[in-house]
């Protein structure tokens, strides 16, 4: 409060702002470094104990660093022969990355028409995405579920992606981007002899390069830590996919903490690495986009 | 100009039938997918005013009518004024989806905001690490957040309940104590409503940081030299600056939260003592557990008439001119 009583002044001689700079950044580092270890504690927790044993994992008060330590539990998972690992992470993997596919190929190509064509009706076409944009995908869950059941897809993996090959947000995107290339271009490719779908794939695509890697990422990281409507088509144990697999483990290894938190390391580590990494485009999709959860 | 005329001279020639031959192709695909998504958003509609349940073989149309009667809008009087079980349960759940959002958006602002203006203040190598750091939660499935946070929350061997201990305190079964409460929500809620800030926090936060960052720095300068303290220039200079960005947060944020699921489901499955019963967790168990599917299409009818009144309400916010 003090500080702003003496104005200008301060400014010009500087060692006493100096000081209060020092001072003030210091708080800044002190008060983000709590919020750093609130966010990361639980991980390190999470990973302690994957290495504690059972018993110890019981303990109270609990241990923070295990006592012993043990790959015990890691060993436990992967000779589970009712868990394996791989057949789930394909599962996963085949979902998001069909999901993640096919809205690039439907959102970068519809996208690119709504932008760059006149045609009768294309208003009321669009308006008719955005209306559905805005409906929640709870909605549509239980008679999606009945057309799946009455076409035998229940259990099935592509009964869980024919759904999501569409994505009105996708389209929106992809045609806020569009309508900035450049027509000559385009209009270059068809006096070169160019038919409309080579210049899509030739010309367009290649320009789209950013916003379709912010789309992918985006769309693979939503499919990928699915959870509601993989758990209401995938019955089966063997079809499932990873998050579903957890809370079945979860569910079926009760008091066994440490063993759990083993296998939720193994299920969320090594896609949160890689995730990290596509840090950068995840984020400037979601700033864009407002798309949430 | 030339080329304008070019264009034009092309586009009558025989490129306009390509033309709108690659149109026709994309729309006629396009026009089929979007019927059927009208198609089931038009059941969906339908299936509310049914007494419907799959397991029934009902009339020809989509098995609704025989033994799937109609009951018009008995499925709404249920819930407003009905005392079977299942109206009573919607009727919780959505108190608790309410108590839920309205908890967890005052939080989120108080954790988001101050955290993403400290962090616009800092050198850039660090900015980048925690903001790395700060959006993990975000990228972890929420399966994942739920089982970190319910080891935590072990009443015995649980993290939580040992660092009240260390301070004397008695240690709390969150996640099944029906009756312990604080400021009238169980204690069960704020448990999840915390991890599931944990979870959500980063979000908000990189938001509110691309906003922060589109302030011309002169304005926040101005004020300072004026003699304003950084916290002054934070409250009269940047909030109002970046009050669409908040506006916007602040609908999302709510948004989200109406439809929080997955969290809830693992931690508690609405337990203890229907403490969070959510609407999302009530609509899934009333259609897929007790196959109450009439039912369950109303109850999603109502969480759609919520997400449309505050997207209404957003869109009529946002429209208003914002002058400085």
């Amino acid at each position: 409060m003090t500080s702003n009583t003496y104005p200008i002044d301060n400014n010009r001689t500087g060692k006493t702002i100096y000081k209060g700079k020092f001072f003030n950044q210091l708080l800044i580092y002190i008060a983000l470094t709590l919020g750093l270890s609130f966010t990361l504690l639980p991980f390190l927790m999470m990973i302690l104990s994957s290495f504690k044993t059972n018993l110890e994992n019981l303990r109270v008060p609990p241990t923070f660093w295990p006592e012993i330590f043990t790959l015990e539990n890691y060993r436990t998972i992967f000779n589970d022969p009712k868990l394996p690992l791989l057949r789930f992470y394909f599962n996963s993997a085949f979902v998001a990355i069909f999901n993640m596919v096919s809205t690039l190929f439907t959102s970068s190509l519809i996208g690119y028409m709504f932008a760059k064509f006149q045609f009768r009706g294309k208003n009321v076409l669009f308006g008719w995405f955005l209306a559905m944009m805005m409906i929640p995908t709870q909605i549509t869950m239980i008679p999606s579920f009945l057309i799946l059941a009455r076409l035998h897809l229940i259990n099935s993996l592509w009964g869980l992606v024919i759904f999501s090959m569409v994505d009105a947000f996708g389209i929106f995107m992809m045609r806020q981007f569009c309508e900035t290339l450049p027509t000559e271009l385009l209009d270059a490719g068809r006096i070169d002899g160019a038919s409309e779908w080579q210049i899509y794939w030739r010309i367009v695509l290649p320009q789209l390069g950013a916003p379709l890697a912010t789309l992918g990422i985006l769309g693979f990281m939503g499919s990928w830590n699915a959870y509601l409507w993989p758990m209401i088509v995938l019955q089966k144990i063997e079809v499932r996919t990873l998050p579903i697999i957890l809370t079945w483990f979860n569910s079926t290894h009760t008091g066994q903490g440490a063993l759990v938190m083993a296998a939720t390391v193994l299920i969320i580590m090594p896609i949160l690495i890689i995730f990290m990494f596509f840090q950068r485009w995840i984020v400037q999709g979601f700033t864009m986009s407002g798309m949430k959860g | 100009m030339n080329l304008a005329v070019s264009r034009n001279r092309i586009s009558k020639g025989g490129l306009a039938t390509s033309k709108r031959r690659f149109v026709t192709s994309v729309t006629l695909p396009l026009l089929l997918y979007e019927s059927i998504g009208l198609f089931v958003l038009g059941w969906a509609f339908v299936l509310m005013f049914f007494d419907y349940s799959p397991g029934r073989i009902g009339g020809a149309i989509l098995g609704l009518g025989g033994s799937n009667p109609f009951v018009g809008l008995g499925n709404f009087i249920e819930m407003i004024k009905g005392t079977s079980v299942q109206a009573n349960l919607f009727r919780i759940s959505l108190k608790n989806t309410l108590i839920f959002a309205v908890v967890v958006l005052p939080l989120n602002l108080a954790i988001t905001l101050p955290l993403a203006w400290l962090l616009e203040s800092i050198g850039r190598r660090f900015k980048a690490l925690y903001r790395t750091i700060y959006f993990l939660p975000v990228l972890t499935s929420s399966v994942g957040v739920a089982l970190i946070w319910m080891t935590m929350y072990n009443p015995q061997s649980g993290w939580i309940n040992a660092i009240i201990r260390a301070f004397g305190g008695t240690p709390v079964a969150w996640l099944s104590d029906p009756r312990a409460g604080f400021a009238n929500v169980s204690v069960a809620m704020w448990a999840v409503i915390l991890a599931y800030l944990w979870q959500d926090y980063g979000y908000n936060m990189v938001i509110f940081i691309a906003a922060l960052q589109g302030i011309p720095q002169e304005l926040r300068e101005a004020a300072l030299i004026d003699g304003a303290s950084p916290w002054q220039a934070f409250l009269k200079i940047s909030i109002p600056l970046i009050r669409p960005t908040l506006l916007f947060v602040c609908v999302m944020t709510m948004l989200s939260s109406f439809q929080v699921f997955d969290i809830i489901q693992v931690m508690t499955n609405g337990g203890p003592g229907n403490h969070t019963q959510v609407l999302i967790l009530d609509i899934y168990k009333s259609a897929f557990r007790y196959q109450n599917m009439g039912w369950a299409a109303a109850e999603s009818f109502v969480l759609f008439l919520i997400v449309m009144g505050v997207t209404q309400f957003q869109m009529r916010v946002m429209r208003t001119n914002w002058e400085y």
